[in-house]
């Protein structure tokens, strides 16, 4: 599990890995969200997270684009550690892409200004140059047609979709998903998981916390446990799923599958 | 209408059930658009809805005679006894007071200025908003009832004159603005932050009125514009400093609120008047009337602080945070998202705010300004008038209650515009 030596040459050129986590803990009040997470993520990797709810996993993607601020510990992202430096965090988060379950989309600006703003405002790109991408991106998550409607005209599917596209309108190198389709109907899961595992297949380096196991082992370079704050368990899919080495694992996977 | 409405996604639990409950809230929209199966005849109508059962036709009855009395009392009263000619006379007072008559074209020109602006503002909008017949027919009302008001209380043919094109101008403007549409949409926007600056250079400028001279009407309006245009910007300051994560700035905000609001405002325009010059050294002499119109912007901007501070409360945490992952600085996202969406929800109580605010400008007759409601009490104590304060008090009420109905109207149309409580 930990791997003690995580952060052992970040600094140095053409290191392949994408995020970086020592030992990284997080409370709220008395809770211990994380009690020292160690992870390395390279590129173009896909990691799928899965663990029972409350076990640290949302809190700990979170931290790598601070949403929540790690208590101790050290984040890499792209080489470039985590600290509480405002620029720092800012660049950080351009380079992050971040879908959540409960889409987020803007409710006051259609799904053109919702995909747009950020280039537009944080990139300052022209307003031409923004909308191409903004056609380019809901062509490629296959909702063209919906570009000038607002989020609530549509469905819980297309709106992460949107989500999705808006995360990718800042040209990120990662991107986050925190239980992407917890929050679908059944019948619109698949449509988002069809766009994030062609995302995988172009070579993006994604974190997926998601319990659809069919997904994860379709899909994920590696899949974690986490549990208690810990991460318990990582292997490939296979490995991960038809031979789990952890008991703590093989009661998890009795439990959903 | 349901008044919060979804707000697209919502943050947390059962999200497939939030997608149900959208589905069920447009039902029963759907549901209220339709109208019920119509009743055959008027008879029927009546039978239906009146006197279904024995209670509801004694309340009928019992209603409906009340309704009828008073409104016989009132009409009566209107145009049988009332004697309209202290209104006729005192018009001049009312609307502008002890202004100097030789300078009344400032003011006349200044309502222009405003009334041609509303026509082409107007006329840009009612491109996508038009009117229902309901809506016309209250205007045709109102129209009337001011064409009429005008005919019998104009003293001068100029007067008359310039009343009378009033309407024209309005259709003038609306005509322009449907030409020519969203085009002018951003000078339109930048006329109007003009336009009360323009106001105060063609009052005060080459030789004009001083603010101690402002009275009727006019005062009213000007007082209350300045309260609204001011305290705004104030009161959303106040709302962000009292979420402020600096503790001196929250302390500051909420103090601020706490101060202002927990005093009337009668009592801050007196204190404004008196006290504050016991504080500046004597050779600094601020007028009277600008130290009250501060003082009605730090009492308003209370109030609005307030009503922004709930409209923040509104937006769902997973709004700040998609905005922060997507690398927004705090000021654009803000400035973007949140109070967007935050002043959006805000507009009933808003605009109920600015209403009181625009009838409580006649509390400045505790610092001795003649008002509309002050110029229409006295001119009801003069001799020759004495003890006809029924009607000049209806007048002034009806002229308080029009700009009062406008606003809520323009209020209703920002509504439909914008989306509140749908999206």
């Amino acid at each position: 599990m930990a791997d003690r030596s995580a952060t052992a040459g970040i600094e140095k050129a053409g290191d392949d890995r994408m995020i970086v986590a020592d030992d990284v803990v997080k409370s709220f009040g008395h809770f211990q969200a994380l009690k020292g997470v160690s992870m390395a993520l390279n590129k173009a990797e896909t990691v799928v997270i899965v663990g029972p709810s409350g076990s640290g996993k949302s809190t700990f993607i979170r931290t790598i684009n601070r949403l929540e601020r790690h208590d101790a510990g050290r984040i890499f992202v792209d080489g470039i550690e985590l600290t509480d430096d405002i620029r720092n965090i800012a660049q950080i988060r351009s380079e992050i892409g971040m879908v959540f379950q409960s889409f987020n989309l803007f409710p006051h600006l259609t799904v053109l200004q919702n995909i747009g703003l950020a280039p537009r405002n944080v990139r300052r790109w022209p307003k031409k140059k923004a909308e191409e991408k903004v056609m380019q991106l809901l062509e490629r998550v296959g909702i063209p047609e919906q570009a000038h409607k607002y989020p609530a005209e549509l469905s819980g599917g297309q709106q992460q979709r949107v989500a999705i596209a808006r995360a990718l309108a800042m040209e990120p190198k990662i991107m986050l998903f925190d239980e992407p389709t917890s929050a679908l109907d059944p019948e619109m899961i698949k449509e988002v998981l069809d766009v994030i595992e062609e995302l995988a297949e172009s070579g993006m380096t994604m974190i997926v916390v998601s319990h659809e196991i069919g997904f994860a082992r379709h899909v994920a370079d590696r899949v974690m446990l986490f549990d208690d704050g810990l991460l318990i368990e990582e292997a490939p899919p296979n490995r991960f799923f038809d031979d789990p080495q952890h008991e703590r694992t093989k009661r998890f996977l009795s439990q959903i599958l | 209408m349901s008044g919060a409405g979804p707000k697209g996604p919502r943050l947390g639990l059962g999200l497939s059930e939030d997608v149900d409950l959208l589905r069920f809230e447009q039902q029963a929209r759907e549901a209220e658009a339709a109208p019920g199966p119509a009743p055959a005849t008027p008879g029927e109508w009546i039978r239906q809805n009146l006197f279904s059962g024995p209670v509801n036709a004694l309340l009928t009855l019992a209603s409906g005679t009340f309704v009828l009395f008073v409104a016989y009392q009132i009409l009566s009263f209107v145009f049988v006894s009332a004697q309209w000619e202290v209104v006729q006379v005192g018009m001049r007072g009312y609307m502008i007071g002890g202004f100097p008559v030789d300078e009344a074209w400032r003011v006349w020109a200044s309502a222009y200025l405003v009334i041609v602006l509303a026509g082409l503002s107007y006329g840009v909008s009612a491109r996508r908003l038009r009117p229902s017949a309901g809506q016309a027919a209250v205007g045709a009302v109102i129209v009337a009832v001011a064409g009429a008001i005008v005919f019998f209380t104009a003293q001068t043919a100029l007067v008359r004159a310039l009343t009378a094109g009033v309407a024209p101008a309005v259709f003038a403007g609306a005509l322009v603005g449907r030409l020519l549409g969203r085009k002018i949409l951003k000078p339109l926007v930048v006329a109007w932050v003009l336009v009360f600056p323009a106001i105060m250079i063609v009052v005060r400028g080459f030789d004009g009125v001083p603010p101690s001279e402002w009275e009727g009407f006019f005062f009213n309006i000007i007082a209350a514009t300045v309260g609204i245009v001011a305290s705004f910007p104030l009161g959303l300051l106040l709302a962000l400093g009292r979420r402020s994560e600096l503790p001196a700035v929250r302390v500051a905000s909420v103090g601020f609120i706490e101060l202002f609001r927990g005093v009337p405002l009668v009592a801050w325009l007196i204190f404004s008047k008196f006290v504050v010059d016991l504080v500046l050294p004597p050779q600094m002499v601020i007028p009277d009337i600008v130290k009250a119109f501060v003082a009605m912007t730090f009492f308003s901007a209370a109030y609005v602080g307030e009503i922004v501070r709930g409209g923040l409360q509104g937006v769902p945490a997973g709004q700040y945070e998609a905005a922060r992952a997507l690398g927004l600085s705090t000021t654009r996202m803000m400035a973007l998202i949140v109070l967007p969406q935050a002043l959006r929800s805000t507009i009933p109580a808003m605009i109920s705010h600015f209403i009181s605010l625009f009838k409580d400008t006649s509390l400045f007759v505790a610092i001795e300004v003649t008002d509309l409601l002050a110029a229409a009490r006295r001119s009801a104590s003069s001799l020759q008038y004495f003890g006809r304060d029924m009607e000049t008090l209806l007048f002034a009420g009806l002229i308080f209650w029009a700009v009062a109905f406008s606003m809520s109207r323009w209020s209703q149309r920002l509504e439909v515009r914008l989306g509140v409580g749908r999206r």
